[in-house]
């Protein structure tokens, strides 16, 4: 009943906020429905021992899927719990980046579908940018450590020399098949399979044609990226007596955080992409806007002639124009952005910012995290409390930590 | 008067031969590009399960992937050690069996610590205590498995170091360091379709029991079984080379035992090469299709190292035959090369009582690792540099006496002008043929280590996008072991007695020539080439 009125609700909001803008952003959030995954169904229901149960849990998160995204998940068991973890990772890493800036990548309550971030994803900004990439990594990474783990049967090794992860083998026939290959030449990386798999489920909804969808689709891409190029190789020798005669490698999966950092940093850094590029093709694109800088022209001209390059930027068939042309035009580990952000120091209910009062600030920083920044020059409130700390830690494996308490004296900054 | 095949073989003759060694020593390069590459890894995450303290201690009990689950990121208070164990199901799913093909497997371990504020240092050596326990099950007939068997347990030791750069990172909490990875076991045989490992870590402060360890996120396991492609098309490239071999070794005997004469020592060289070839060629791999033979892994190292102390036993005395080192008239024996022989013989024994430490006993113990104890470290380092020692001292040998041989060579060039049409034709042609053949001796030893190095530089690369099915690092592996086979089929069948005679010959009797001219009553026996007594006469001068 609940969910239903919410639905309701959002559809209203949703028709309402096309209403005042234009008719072009009804479909801005498209492609990010699936977000809700990572609310649906509660953690402690959710024992990875029976997938069946799994699917019944979070298949109240099916509505929201798109009918590509359905597919996927009834073709790949087991696919739904990763897309669950990795959503739930993107935002803790999320609020884990922000945790010292005005934005915090606050979600909401009683999310459902795009709207688990708040309104914000509305706007074409910096932070809608870091959204997208970091969830779009995090189901990458998830789906990946998902095949290691055993938990999608449908990873590489059936599918290795068919070249289409996403098709499961049903029907004897197929298993058969694996298994032979299998025996044949091994199971090749899952971050392959996580990679096409997580290219398949969260661009679903992006088609590509609006400036909006383009840009949701290189930050997706750009997220997917930084997960595969962090992969580290790691090798062993194995031959006669152990020698290097033959050598195997794999990769190695980084850790979230590594790349939950990276994002960030790209954030710091993202590509201010021009708005108008939003024609029907790439193509037009070009022959309406007359080269205003022969170098520039040069630059993304070259960009298209390097091959590998070539490769990774044009899955889609675009490329973002950089909106000062001075500027090299975005690569694909950019994030690239189009909007403004919009202020995050007071409370806007419209977008879903709850703005920056009560926040804890840093008063001898210059960063962002300083209360100059923080506080938005309104000032803040200096408190001294007495707080009990761990310290003198030592760690006992498997789960033990015995510290000392340590009582200290703190100043707190509170922005008012 | 009895030559070698080599001499007497005509220009025409000899260009057909050649180009059909290449054309084999070609099928072996293309043969390799079907074939997957030589190995293949599987990484697992291992599965973390609640423990059965009690049950544990009993060997026969066995935690798989259906338990009571533990989250190691939120613990419930009053867990410890004992109450966890890491679960690895091999193969990774569960569809999939080992084959017989894979023929061995090698297990890795790679622990994500963490870095949690205020109690690490940045640098550090984890001294690891892992007890493992590895068990078997195979698919049944009728469908099903058979319940999990023991197959091995033991407590081992290992380290592990690992480190955090602490500059890069704005906030080190909760970010993983970086560890080296944990070799944990080997297998020689792959015979059965299942395998389970149970990992637990044991805490005990008293007997230092992985008092280091940080708060781990993931505990991974990378397995290594060789490729059954690769396996298969290496048997039949086995199987193709081994009768091959036979029958040309056969031949050769026998044309050495129409001679009257009793064998000379090259002629003992060449057929104990060509009996090693055979030996390794021996396909023994169909074998472990059906018998469980851990000690493949150990006797295949056995079977390479013997044949490659032939090849450079071989080499040093080709080259000391043609060289000279003999007293006239004397049979030349194995012995006149202790010396250079015994660098073979100390580099190929400490190199097989390494390979005794550490294969020979996992076969008893397939998570013993001689690396783990600084003795054993030192033991294994010691073996290995003596065998370093060894095959420079080797080395220098080889190319001091190939380097006389090619001295030798060149004092006799000057003198070959003065000497009649026919003659001198004659032994430039052998000259020439004998230099083909150390280039063709060269050009192997080169090829091997190119694609060596190749084959280094293949698997150490990231390809990611690349759709090459083509794998070149197989390819070169058995691009290369046919080019040794093409090698020493060649070597037996230019160097086995030709039964032509010499063409008629020009007797001179005045000037130097008359040195060279042969007295059919001196048939030195150890002169099974015309170069030789070339270069024999010319150290009589």
């Amino acid at each position: 009943m609940k969910v239903t009125v919410i639905f309701v609700m959002n559809l209203f909001v949703l028709t309402a906020l096309g209403d005042v803008t234009n008719a072009r952003s009804k479909n801005r959030g498209k492609g990010s429905m699936w977000w809700g995954i990572a609310k649906a169904g509660e953690p402690n229901n959710l024992s990875p021992i029976s997938p069946g149960g799994v699917y019944m849990d979070l298949s109240s998160a099916h509505g929201t899927l798109r009918r590509k995204q359905r597919r996927l998940a009834r073709e790949n068991p087991g696919l739904l719990v990763a897309l669950h973890k990795g959503a739930n990772n993107a935002i803790h890493e999320c609020q884990h980046q922000f945790r010292n800036q005005r934005w915090n990548c606050s979600t909401r309550a009683f999310p459902r579908g795009k709207n688990l971030f708040g309104k914000i994803v509305d706007k074409g900004c910096r932070e809608t940018a870091f959204i997208y990439a970091i969830t779009s990594a995090a189901v990458t990474h998830a789906i990946a450590r998902a095949c290691s783990e055993g938990s999608i049967d449908t990873c590489n090794c059936e599918t290795h020399y068919k070249g289409r992860p996403h098709v499961s083998g049903n029907g004897g026939g197929a298993a058969v098949a694996g298994v032979r290959d299998f025996e044949w030449g091994g199971c090749s990386d899952n971050i392959g399979f996580g990679f096409t798999v997580s290219r398949e489920f969260v661009d679903a909804g992006e088609r590509g044609k609006t400036i909006r969808e383009k840009m949701n689709l290189h930050n997706n891409e750009a997220g997917r990226w930084h997960v595969k190029d962090q992969m580290r190789q790691e090798c062993k020798c194995h031959g006669m007596s152990g020698s290097c005669t033959i050598k195997t490698c794999w990769m190695r999966l980084p850790p979230f955080r590594v790349i939950g950092d990276l994002l960030k940093d790209r954030f710091d850094g993202a590509s201010h992409v021009a708005a108008s590029g939003h024609h029907r093709n790439n193509n037009n694109a070009h022959q309406n806007r007359p080269p205003k800088n022969p170098k520039l022209n040069a630059i993304s001209s070259n960009s298209i002639h390097s091959k590998r390059e070539n490769r990774r930027k044009h899955k889609y068939g675009f490329q973002l124009k950089p909106f000062n042309p001075e500027h090299k035009p975005p690569g694909t580990k950019d994030l690239v952005y189009y909007e403004m952000s919009p202020g995050f120091c007071e409370k806007n209910p419209k977008l879903g910012i709850q703005g920056t009062h009560g926040r804890l600030c840093n008063d001898t920083s210059m960063g962002v995290d300083g209360c100059d920044i923080m506080c938005c020059g309104r000032g803040y409130r200096t408190q001294e409390v007495v707080v009990f700390e761990r310290c003198n830690c030592t760690f006992h494996w498997c789960c033990e930590v015995k510290c000392d308490v340590c009582r200290t004296k703190r100043t707190i900054h509170t922005c008012v | 008067m009895p030559g070698t095949i080599l001499e007497n073989l005509s220009g025409r003759k000899l260009s057909v031969l050649v180009a059909i060694l290449f054309f084999s020593q070609l099928g072996c390069f293309l043969v390799g590009l079907i074939a997957p590459k030589p190995a293949n890894s599987q990484g697992i995450l291992a599965t973390v399960c609640h423990n059965n303290k009690t049950a544990a201690k009993d060997m026969n009990y066995w935690v798989t992937r259906n338990c009571e689950r533990i989250d190691l990121n939120h613990v419930e208070p009053g867990l410890t050690a004992d109450d966890i164990v890491f679960v690895l199901q091999m193969p990774l799913s569960p569809e999939m069996d080992f084959s017989r093909w894979q023929q061995n497997l090698v297990g890795i371990l790679q622990f994500d610590l963490l870095y949690q504020k205020g109690l690490n240092p940045v640098d550090f050596i984890v001294e690891l205590t892992i007890d493992a326990r590895l068990a078997f099950s195979d698919k049944k007939r009728t469908g099903g498995r058979t319940p999990w068997t023991y197959y091995a347990h033991s407590e081992e030791k290992r380290y592990m170091d690992c480190n955090i750069d602490l500059k890069n990172i704005k906030d080190p909490e909760g970010y993983p360091y970086n560890c080296s990875m944990v070799p944990l076991f080997e297998l020689g045989s792959l015979y059965h379709d299942y395998y389970l490992l149970n990992i637990r870590l044991p805490y005990n402060e008293q007997q230092m029991k992985n008092v280091d360890l940080r708060k781990i996120q993931d505990v991974y396991l990378h397995l290594i079984h060789m490729n059954g492609g690769f396996t298969q098309v290496w048997v039949s490239l086995k199987t193709f080379f081994f009768p091959i071999i036979i029958g040309i070794m056969v031949w050769f005997w026998r044309r050495v035992h129409l001679l009257s004469r009793t064998p000379a020592l090259l002629e003992y060289m060449l057929i104990s090469l060509g009996g090693t070839l055979a030996f390794l060629d021996l396909p023994l791999e169909y074998l472990t299709l059906w018998f469980e033979m851990p000690y493949m892994l150990l006797l295949s190292d056995i079977r390479q190292g013997i044949f490659y102390a032939m090849l450079l036993s071989f080499w040093l005395v080709f080259a000391g035959e043609h060289m000279l080192i003999q007293d006239n008239g004397e049979k030349n024996s194995i012995k006149l090369y202790w010396k250079h022989l015994s660098t073979i013989v100390t580099g190929c024994l400490s190199l097989l009582v390494f390979d005794l430490c550490e294969r020979g006993i996992q076969l008893v113990n397939p998570f013993y690792s001689i690396w783990v104890t600084p003795v054993g470290t030192n033991l294994a380092l010691s073996f290995i540099i003596l065998a370093g020692i060894s095959a420079s001292m080797y080395f220098i040998f080889l190319c001091y006496m190939i380097w006389r041989v090619f001295k030798n060579i060149s004092i006799k060039r000057s003198v070959l002008p003065s000497m009649s049409q026919a003659r001198r034709l004659h032994y430039e042609g052998i000259i020439y043929r004998f230099n083909f053949l150390m280039l063709a001796t060269v050009i192997c030893a080169a090829v091997t280590v190119i694609s060596f190095i190749l084959s280094q530089v293949a698997e150490g690369q990231n390809k990611w996008d690349e759709n090459m099915e083509l794998e070149l690092s197989s390819a070169l592996h058995t691009g290369v072991y046919g080019m040794w086979n093409v090698y020493i089929c060649a070597m037996l069948m230019l160097y086995a007695p030709s039964h032509k005679q010499w063409p008629a010959e020009p007797i001179c009797t005045e000037g130097e020539e008359v040195e060279f001219s042969r007295l059919p009553t001196d048939p030195t026996p150890n002169e099974i080439s015309s170069l030789t007594s070339f270069a024999s006469k010319a150290s009589i001068e």
